[in-house]
């Protein structure tokens, strides 16, 4: 196995190959002596309430949500420029936030007891959403006490889920939300071939993982393609092969198949027959057959995605999207033709065979022929700014000759996103309706420049550029970052 | 399109190059990149001989000379990436393609980049055609706390390496501490050593190969290369994150009159005022602000902004990990780094004059009468993600804005065949 070394990267894409034998200091005092400000305090009353009284009901599924938003004021955002999230741009509106949800755009007046929150024509966009994360999997410090994102020990893993590795104390989890990330898909890593199941989380502060997860957003699974399987299992029984690839995931396939039949009779019959024995692995696959757990699949190159898109035909599944789909723009109208979503990064390249073949232009060209464009981060840096990435897919796009909006290349990071995650009615759209994510930005969301001066989630403000701490900071961070001091 | 069409002929043309002195080019009516260069008036540029050969309104056009329309352009130097492994890598994946690693302990800091350095890489027009024209090639240590000997590179077909001992890298933190053998103090320890004989072996070279000296911690070929590091001609660039590995280093260079230069430093603003005062360079990627390591638990986006107005010259690298292979997004990491308080020429310097001064490229760097025509036309802003690079330059010669990945997307485009 090639061990590669590119720096600070990427669980994904090096299945946790990083590691070394760091020795730790002691955390010592580092959690002493620290007074928390008053917003802080605030914040964690605030959301730690509701987050209790859930958690101590009997009421919430095994691992289900806890999450509820916290009270907020109603909150009228005046005077903005609105990119909607589903193709529009409004000039000059004011959007009403109210019990958690976008109530109005335009026309809404200041409910009693509300506040106002001047835009002075800065720009509002929905929520970024960010579907390929491993925040709080593959938390920092990255040290290998935290390498929880890939169970690298065999070729189907189909049985974990991500959501029981996230360390909801990550400190890359505040610094996504100062770029304006307000939901995440955490996905396990890509070593498998089925990696587990991904979760959806709210970028919201919690002491538990149920705390942050989307309430009511389906489960994803992992698959992935090509190099990282094969080089992973090469030695280990395979598979050895792309070929041994598709043969693992067809016999897994075959079983989860008969698994399903094999609950659907015992159903059928009633309480008489004796529960088949459940199996964690085969019920992951079964959820994806019954059509409740969607496919996010790592596949980076063209002809692989088109065997996978039969695959999923074979076995009367459907592929939700690919991930890190490097070379989407070669089958992009097969793409479009099946409804499967290309997620992309603008620009990365070259860290391995089956992604040399990068454009600058692939979401550009996804989107063209009517497909489903999504740019992705897989990375805590790049989740920061990723309408950076968006506007490099525009730029590149345009000298090509092809000039896409601002607000069509939005749904990108937000609308083709929130369907992606099976949660178009949730989020990912600034509509009367939807939950109330949204951001203010200082300028141009596209420009270099601007940064997120607001973000609302659930119509609770969660990050504002003027009042530090408004958020707790992780724990982590206790001991290093001073009270309320604004790090960025 | 017309400017593209006019660089894409030219610079396809089979007798540009060396064989030939590159066609004069008149650039009229653009902005010079500044502080102010929204509201600066345009100027006409003038690119003769591989230099800046005028600058000044309404310039007339020589003959034989070509017209670029700049207006509504911004001319900027080429830019300058401090940290890559360009020419040394194509596919990381694939160990045939990658030169960047001494795995030899015989071979350190006599590993010199240049050796391997592939000027026919297809990283290398990727990166040009989007605006950089320089980097600095970085070996990294694999085996030895010495990596080896940077390189200076020109982003051009001929004459791509331009300094070919730009400084000797050495890996400390965390990194050193494994390879030097459990703890930053073995790191200094070996560092000492390592000074200490590279200057005995140096003053008595003879009795070396008569055999009539001591033992030394690193092979004869190693110590040779550290020679012009201990003399203080080029400097030792040395990775460091922590606040106090990197006074450490500062204190060491001091003690010994070497010329130094920390990379990495993502804790560098704690000791902003050593490093200014000590007049150390420091190379950063002003992005990083993920705690990504014990180590560099202090990291910010400030960090830029607080060493600048410290007074440290500052040198970029980035965007993230992907800067060799998209080297030329350093601009991103610049832009971030305004956007975060850092003066907007401070941030132009970073990935221009600053390195091309540090690192001792003359003439390139700046846009001045006399400087190397190594200049970039841009649509916009060169900071902004929205800007195009309409034309590249490199000491005159023009070239085409054309990589693999153009002719991929030129071909797939086609089959699309769009309306728009």
């Amino acid at each position: 196995m090639i061990k590669l070394r590119v720096g600070l990267l990427l669980p994904c894409l090096i299945l946790g190959a990083c590691g070394g034998n760091l020795t730790l200091p002691p955390l010592g005092d580092s959690r002493s002596g620290q007074t928390s400000s008053s917003a802080e305090k605030n914040r964690q009353t605030q959301a730690s309430a509701p987050n209790k009284r859930k958690q101590s009901g009997s009421d919430r599924a095994p691992f289900g949500s806890s999450y509820e938003a916290p009270p907020s004021l109603p909150t009228l955002i005046s005077n903005v420029n609105v990119l909607t999230g589903t193709g529009e741009q409004l000039q000059g509106v004011s959007v009403l936030l109210q019990s958690g949800k976008i109530v109005s755009i335009d026309d809404a007046e200041l409910p009693e007891g509300g506040v106002i929150v001047e835009g002075n024509g800065r720009w509002l966009t929905p929520g970024i959403i960010d579907v390929h994360s491993h925040l709080g999997v593959y938390p920092e410090p990255a040290i290998p006490s935290h390498n929880d994102g890939n169970e690298i020990v065999s070729p189907n893993t189909a049985k974990v889920w991500a959501e029981h590795s996230v360390w909801p104390q990550d400190p890359a989890f505040e610094k996504a939300l100062a770029g304006g990330v307000t939901t995440l898909q955490i996905l396990p890593g890509s070593a498998n071939l089925f990696g587990g199941r991904g979760v959806t989380l709210k970028n919201v502060s919690s002491i538990t993982m149920q705390g942050m997860k989307f309430p009511n957003a389906p489960h994803s699974l992992k698959m992935a393609c090509g190099e990282n399987p094969k080089r992973v299992y090469g030695d280990k029984g395979g598979p050895a092969t792309r070929m041994g690839n598709m043969a693992g995931y067809r016999e897994a396939w075959i079983a989860a198949s008969a698994y399903r039949d094999k609950w659907a009779a015992y159903k059928k019959k009633g309480k008489s027959a004796d529960a088949p024995d459940r199996d964690l692995m085969l019920e992951t696959l079964a959820g994806v057959l019954d059509g409740e757990i969607k496919v996010h699949n790592h596949c980076y190159r063209a002809d692989e995605m088109v065997n996978m898109i039969d695959l999923a035909r074979e076995f009367n599944y459907k592929v939700t999207a690919f991930h890190h789909a490097v070379e989407a723009y070669k089958v992009a109208p097969i793409l479009a033709e099946n409804d499967v979503c290309a997620v992309v990064w603008a620009d990365w390249w070259g860290f391995k065979q089956e992604a040399a073949d990068m454009i600058r232009e692939n979401a550009a060209l996804v989107h063209a022929v009517g497909g489903c464009a999504i740019i992705h981060s897989d990375d805590g840096i790049q989740t920061q700014r990723l309408l950076q990435e968006v506007a490099k897919v525009m730029q590149a796009a345009q000298v090509m000759g092809y000039k896409i909006r601002g607000a069509d290349a939005i749904k990108w990071v937000t609308s083709n996103a929130a369907k992606s995650l099976g949660l178009e009615n949730e989020v990912g759209s600034i509509e009367a309706g939807k939950n109330a994510d949204v951001v203010l930005w200082s300028g141009n969301p596209f420009s270099v420049y601007t940064r997120a001066d607001m973000v609302w989630i659930d119509g609770v403000l969660q990050y504002d550029k003027q009042q530090p701490g408004l958020r707790a900071t992780a724990d982590f961070n206790l001991g290093i970052l001073k009270p309320a001091e604004d790090r960025p | 399109m017309r400017l593209l069409t006019i660089i894409g002929c030219a610079a396809l043309g089979l007798t540009v190059g060396a064989v030939q002195a590159a066609q004069p080019v008149l650039i009229e009516g653009v902005k010079l990149v500044s502080a102010s260069y929204r509201t600066d008036p345009a100027v006409d540029v003038l690119l003769r001989d591989g230099r800046i050969a005028a600058i000044g309104p309404q310039l007339s056009l020589p003959i034989g000379a070509r017209a670029i329309d700049g207006s509504g352009r911004v001319l900027a130097p080429g830019f300058f990436n401090s940290e890559t492994h360009m020419g040394l890598t194509e596919v990381n994946s694939v160990p045939g393609t990658r030169d960047e690693q001494s795995e030899n302990d015989r071979v350190s800091a006599a590993l010199r980049v240049s050796d391997a350095i592939n000027p026919h890489s297809t990283l290398i027009p990727h990166n040009r055609m989007l605006g950089l024209t320089h980097a600095l090639v970085q070996p990294e240590s694999k085996t030895n706390l010495f990596a080896g000997t940077a390189a200076v590179i020109q982003m051009a077909d001929q004459d791509t390496v331009i300094n070919s001992a730009a400084g000797v890298v050495v890996t400390l933190g965390a990194q050193g501490s494994k390879l030097a053998g459990g703890s930053r103090a073995v790191s200094m320890a070996l560092l000492r050593a390592a000074v200490e004989d590279a200057r005995d072996y140096a003053a008595n070279r003879a009795a070396v190969n008569a055999g009539r000296r001591r033992d030394y911690s690193l092979s004869r070929q190693d110590l040779a290369a550290l020679a012009p590091v201990i003399r203080g001609d080029i400097p030792l660039i040395a990775h460091a994150s922590r606040a106090h590995d990197i006074e450490q280093i500062v204190r060491f260079a001091g003690r010994n009159k070497l010329k130094l230069i920390v990379s990495g430093a993502q804790e560098a603003w704690r000791v902003a005022d050593l490093l200014a005062e000590r007049r150390v360079p420091v190379i950063i990627d002003p992005i990083q602000n993920l705690p990504t390591a014990y180590e560099a638990i202090g990291t910010r986006l400030d960090n830029a902004a607080l060493l600048h107005s410290a007074g440290v010259t500052l040198l970029f690298t980035g965007m993230g990990w992907q800067n060799t292979h998209n080297a030329f997004l350093v601009r991103q990491s610049a832009g971030n780094s305004v956007a975060n308080g850092l003066p907007y020429m401070a941030a132009i310097n970073a990935i221009s004059r600053n390195p091309a001064r540090v690192f001792g490229v003359a003439g390139y760097g700046e846009l001045k009468v006399g400087s190397a025509a190594s200049v970039v036309l841009w649509s916009g802003d060169p900071l902004e993600m929205s800007s195009s690079v309409e034309a590249v330059f490199i000491k005159g010669e023009p070239y085409a804005l054309q990589s693999r990945a153009t002719r991929l997307r030129d071909r797939y485009w086609a089959r699309y065949g769009t309306s728009n």
